[in-house]
């Protein structure tokens, strides 16, 4: 009998193309829900961090920014004229910008780079680990250095091929006859820039306030107040000279000695060039921009909040790079991230996949809650008649007078949110519907002879109910199970919708109420579309397998 | 039993069903929300200054006397004085209703004009392609949920388009003496068109499909072949003949969904910011304002509880062959 019963269900649900497609449909969700960690390319709670290389151009007296252009963090970027320029970073990143575009750059090294020079002849890039890399005749080269400290800086002196680069514990090398030397510093703190305005003179700076002079063939230390590392120098001549550093340092050179100057920021400034005669620009950590005017430092305000790293100017035009790793909010769909990112920077394609679990669990159980409730009070009140129809019946009533959302909210402040609640309150709430529609069948299938012959025959009452009536009710209990999954799956997601659901557990749901907490669901259309889908995807496959099944309650339907 | 008998029997039991209702939300919000002195008194309170409040709302009694008083008062028509809003809480929820009643009536006018209209359609084009992409545009447009196509709707033709406002029911400030000066005016039907849209859309689907069962099987019956025989026009047989005697089945859907709607579709007023009885009734139960949330529950189960008796009795007008015992 209940072979017979699963078998006509089948045959009835394979007739209708349209069940047939949401049979599919949910057999998918199924396997995604039970493999949700393998389908999800993210953890749904994790922040999703990013890096990528940013230039940030000053062209024509406005800021222009040009995201992704590389995968890393670029770290440092050189002029060689306003057609021409390259950035360096982490990873052995170097691109080349010629011609309106920038384009990789194939070097024989995964070192993080950190410095760059660029001559017509002559490119050189030093990185970690003693790295250094020259670029001859348009070929890239590993050059053999002295020494395995990290290198931090390089500088070519203009019009020739002598190039000074500052490293990692006190380090200095020097680049003469195409051959690269150490130099004797007696420091021992890490060099971190270097500036060459001509062959016999030059500056490096370096941690705790170091700077050092270098006269052609040796270098001196220069006695200079504090204690603030410094990031970056630009020497355009050889009593001129410019040191910003930590905390908004900024120091000035005048041709015999260095006085402070004091800006408006108090971040770090990790890039600077002088302009012109007296105007100078820097920039720093959370996209700080600062210009030099009239001897005054003022602040430029470009929206910009990432961390530059290094910065160059040729005539007029300024190219500045970035950046650190910074939470990746509200990103539209990408490769990366398929439905984007939510205000938090979490992946919403995993967060949906780890969202059908809730749904369908939610969905089945209070469903089968539903289904057996309903149709229990559906046989007792029909068969029994009388009293008990009438006590069931005003039960009916009286969950028909309870609204599910505000009733779903005390039995969560009664207890604690939670899925085991919202299958609770679906379940309790919404058999009603099926008790009397089950109620109605019963009623009729109780005046026939087949029922009264076997109560002539003995038989007792539960087992009439159960062995006698309930096959024939079984396809319309079918049926209303079919309706309850779908309301249920919609009822779970209106309740977390309403943030009803359980912390940390996403559900379709859920991840509205966040989107909609959030504000930015108003612009974020890659965030609410996905989850909305799924769930009318998800109901609306239950539909055409209930719509399948009418036929089996009413074959009048199905006649063509 | 005659028809007076019938009546008198029926308002009974909806009167008994009334009390357990009552009772049940009674002790469910008194065991089950926090203590409402503690969300309604601002900090800083002394507890002598609690005392005192949870005096004057009778907050102090025991839980027996306090029943007793509730019943009593709800009996006298006094439903009590709201702890957020400290005012009658009548006024309060007939307000509410109203504001409700002006977005869900349209809303369910529309739906079911619209729906029966295409359920007539679709079981005259039996077969075709126009049943098929009906049909499923119906379940299509019932399964996705009404806050997520609220939040569609606000998005597309709210904010990227800028034709609706998307939340409440006037632009503020506005000034209006009673209610009706409040909806008779454009830029309350510019807010209502939004969210009355979103749930009809909602709703259509089931009068559509009730619709087309119902009128498939009436259209097997003897009466319409005679009025073929009679060469009456197809479209005046479907919309004349066939669809009056489909009718009772949608009618008593209707009159569910009425009564269902006195709660409004919250989510549709949360979403919309629309200051129905729905998100009041939410409000009243996050912060424990027992008359509040009773009073508007209490409201909800009355309409009910007679919409779906007063179905009965006009089923029994539009179907003489239902005998009431």
């Amino acid at each position: 009998m209940r072979f017979d019963a699963l078998r006509v269900l089948w045959q009835t649900i394979r007739q209708d193309r349209l069940a047939l497609f949401g049979v599919v449909v949910l057999c998918c969700l199924i396997v995604i829900a039970l493999f949700a960690p393998l389908v999800a390319t993210h953890d749904p709670t994790a922040m999703n961090h990013r890096v990528e290389g940013t230039v940030f151009w000053y062209r024509d007296g406005e800021w222009l920014i040009q995201e992704s252009v590389g995968e890393w963090t670029l770290n440092a970027v050189a002029f060689f004229d306003e057609e021409n320029a390259i950035a360096v970073g982490n990873h052995g990143e170097v691109l080349q910008y010629s011609a309106g575009s920038w384009e990789r750059e194939e070097v024989p090294t995964t070192a993080q780079l950190h410095g760059v020079a660029f001559r017509e002849d002559l490119v050189v890039v030093v990185g970690e680990k003693g790295t250094i890399l020259e670029k001859r005749a348009g070929a890239w080269v590993k050059v053999h250095a002295p020494v395995d400290a990290d290198l931090f800086a390089v500088s070519l002196a203009p019009g020739s091929r002598k190039a000074l680069v500052a490293g990692a514990g006190g380090t200095v090398l020097r680049r003469r006859n195409d051959i690269w030397e150490k130099l004797e510093t007696g420091a021992a703190e890490d060099l971190l820039a270097v500036s060459l305005p001509a062959e016999e003179t030059g500056f490096i700076v370096g941690r705790r306030n170091v700077i050092l002079h270098y006269d052609g063939e040796n270098l001196h230390r220069q006695m200079v107040m504090g204690f603030r590392d410094l990031y970056d120098v630009h020497a355009p001549a050889e009593n001129q000279a410019l040191a910003v550093g930590e905390r908004g340092t900024i120091l000035y050179f005048t041709g015999n000695s260095w006085s402070t100057m004091y800006g408006p920021e108090a971040r770090d400034l990790r890039g600077v060039r002088l302009t012109g005669e007296d105007t100078a620009v820097a920039v720093g950590s959370h996209g700080v921009i600062l210009r030099l005017q009239d001897g005054q430092w003022t602040r430029e305000d470009t929206g910009y909040r990432r961390h530059l790293r290094g910065m160059d100017a040729y005539e007029g035009m300024l190219i500045a790079s970035g950046t650190d790793p910074y939470v990746n909010s509200l990103a539209r769909p990408s490769q990366e991230h398929w439905f984007g990112t939510t205000h938090l920077g979490r992946d919403i394609y995993s967060q949906v996949v780890y969202g059908s679990r809730a749904a369908l669990l939610v969905g089945f159980l209070a469903a089968i809650m539903v289904a057996v409730i309903g149709t229990n009070v559906g046989l007792f009140a029909g068969y029994f008649k009388g009293r008990v129809d009438g006590l069931l019946m005003r039960v009916v009533d009286i969950m028909y007078a309870l609204p599910l959302e505000p009733f779903a909210m005390i039995l969560v402040l009664l207890t604690r949110p939670g899925l085991a609640i919202i299958i609770f309150a679906v379940g309790l709430l919404t058999w009603r519907t099926t008790a009397r529609i089950i109620r109605s069948q019963v009623l009729s299938l109780a005046a026939r002879p087949f029922v009264k012959a076997a109560k002539v025959a003995g038989a007792s009452d539960l087992r009439i109910l159960y062995i006698h009536i309930a096959p024939n009710i079984l396809p319309l209990a079918f049926l209303q199970l079919a309706v309850s999954v779908a309301f249920a799956i919609t009822a779970e997601a209106t309740l977390s919708f309403l943030g009803l659901g359980p912390p940390r557990i996403y559900s379709w749901g859920t991840i509205l109420h966040e989107a909609r907490l959030s504000g930015a669901w108003r612009t974020a259309w890659w965030w609410i579309i996905p989850p909305g889908v799924l769930i009318m995807i998800t109901v609306v496959s239950v539909f055409f397998i209930s719509r399948a099944l009418e036929v089996l309650t009413n074959p009048r339907l199905g006649k063509r | 039993m005659g028809m007076r008998g019938y009546i008198l029997g029926r308002a009974v039991q909806i009167l008994l069903t009334l009390w357990v209702i009552l009772t049940l939300l009674f002790f469910l919000f008194r065991l089950g929300l926090p203590d409402p002195t503690l969300a309604l008194i601002s900090e800083g309170l002394s507890p002598e200054d609690r005392m005192l409040v949870a005096e004057r709302f009778g907050l102090g009694r025991p839980l027996w006397q306090q029943y007793f008083i509730y019943l009593r008062n709800v009996m006298s028509g006094e439903l009590g004085t709201s702890f957020h809003y400290k005012a009658p809480v009548a006024g309060i929820v007939g307000e509410k209703f109203l504001n409700t009643m002006v977005l869900m009536l349209p809303a369910i006018l529309v739906a079911y004009g619209i729906g029966q209209l295409l359920g007539v359609l679709l079981a005259w084009k039996r077969g075709t392609r126009l049943e098929f992409t009906g049909g499923s545009l119906g379940l299509i447009f019932r399964s996705a949920p009404m806050f997520w196509t609220g939040m569609l709707f606000i998005m597309v033709f709210g904010i990227s388009l800028g034709w609706f406002p998307t939340s409440g029911m006037r632009t503020l400030p506005y000034e209006a003496t009673g209610f009706l000066d409040k909806i008779f005016t454009l830029d309350f039907l510019r807010h209502l068109f939004l969210p009355m849209l979103v749930i009809a859309l909602y709703y259509a689907g089931l009068p559509m499909l009730i619709m087309r069962n119902t009128m498939l099987e009436v259209m097997g019956e003897d009466f319409i072949e005679f009025c073929k025989a009679r060469g009456l026009s197809m479209r005046r047989i479907m919309y004349r003949h066939a669809a009056r005697n489909a009718l009772l089945p949608i009618v008593t859907q209707a009159a569910i969904t009425v009564g269902l709607a006195v709660g409004g579709q919250v989510v549709v007023e949360v979403v919309f910011s629309w200051p129905g009885l729905g998100l009041e009734m939410l409000q009243a139960v996050r912060t424990s304002d027992y008359p509040l949330a009773q009073a508007s529950f209490m409201l909800m189960a009355v309409m009910i509880l007679i919409l779906n008796f007063a179905t009965d009795l006009v089923y029994g007008k539009l179907d003489p062959r239902v005998v009431y015992s």
